[in-house]
């Protein structure tokens, strides 16, 4: 399994900016239910990059071939910007067929738009 | 009373290859009480499209959801596909104007807008 399986990233397209502080939840799809691994707030590193701390750890026992979530609360975000958004909140669901590749899954965000993409 | 008729439709386009995506299966959820219910369940069309998805009777202020299943319509193109299914969550406050709900689709990657 790679060592840091899973990164993502939040930009906000109408700033130019990361989206900080947006919370995202991780969840994998197992007995027909999805069970959260792990909840983290996004915060920007030295670099001025995303990060979430913690996430190799808290994923690393779990990234097996699977069903995944990643969950953005989005609405918190726009609200302390005082802005409206359509999306409460973002949810990518993706398959992991090979848990020893590295996914890079983030979000182009703005108010009435968002899109998404695998990377690595 | 004026009636907002047809109020949400959505549409999907296969960015890969250029065309609509055709036979996507769209279901449309509401948020009510403390759970979704299904509202519909359509196909898009020739045209990638689909609209009568809801009735403006039903299309009150209220939280919406539309899965898209692109896993069906990439295993039957025979392809793979990152997502499984799609899911859109977004918030009607004035159900007056029209939403134009769209996605626009590869396998790897997809965009969503708020279209009038």
């Amino acid at each position: 399994m790679a060592s840091n399986p899973l990164t993502s990233h939040v930009l906000d397209t109408a700033t130019g900016k990361p989206a900080v502080g947006i919370p995202v939840t991780l969840s994998k799809f197992e007995n027909d239910v999805w069970r959260q691994i792990s909840r983290k707030w996004a915060f920007q590193d030295t670099a001025n990059r995303l990060r979430w701390t913690g996430w190799k750890s808290d994923i690393i026992e779990e990234f097996t071939p699977s069903k995944y979530k990643l969950t953005f609360e989005t609405l918190a975000y726009y609200e302390g910007r005082g802005e409206k958004t359509f999306y409460p909140y973002i949810d990518v669901i993706f398959e992991i067929e090979r848990s020893e590749e590295h996914y890079h899954v983030p979000i182009l965000l703005s108010a009435y738009g968002y899109s998404t993409y695998r990377g690595s | 009373m004026a009636s907002n008729y047809n109020p949400l439709t959505s549409h999907v386009l296969d960015t890969a290859i250029g065309r609509p995506a055709v036979g996507v299966s769209i279901t449309l959820s509401k948020y009510e009480g403390n759970g979704w219910r299904e509202i519909s369940k359509m196909l898009t069309n020739a045209d990638g499209r689909v609209g009568n998805l809801i009735s403006s009777e039903e299309f009150t202020p209220s939280r919406f959801k539309l899965a898209f299943d692109t896993l069906a319509y990439y295993e039957s193109r025979g392809e793979k596909t990152f997502y499984p299914y799609i899911d859109v969550v977004f918030e009607i406050e004035r159900p007056e104007e029209h939403y134009h709900v769209p996605i626009l689709l590869s396998a790897f990657g997809y965009s969503t807008y708020r279209g009038s």
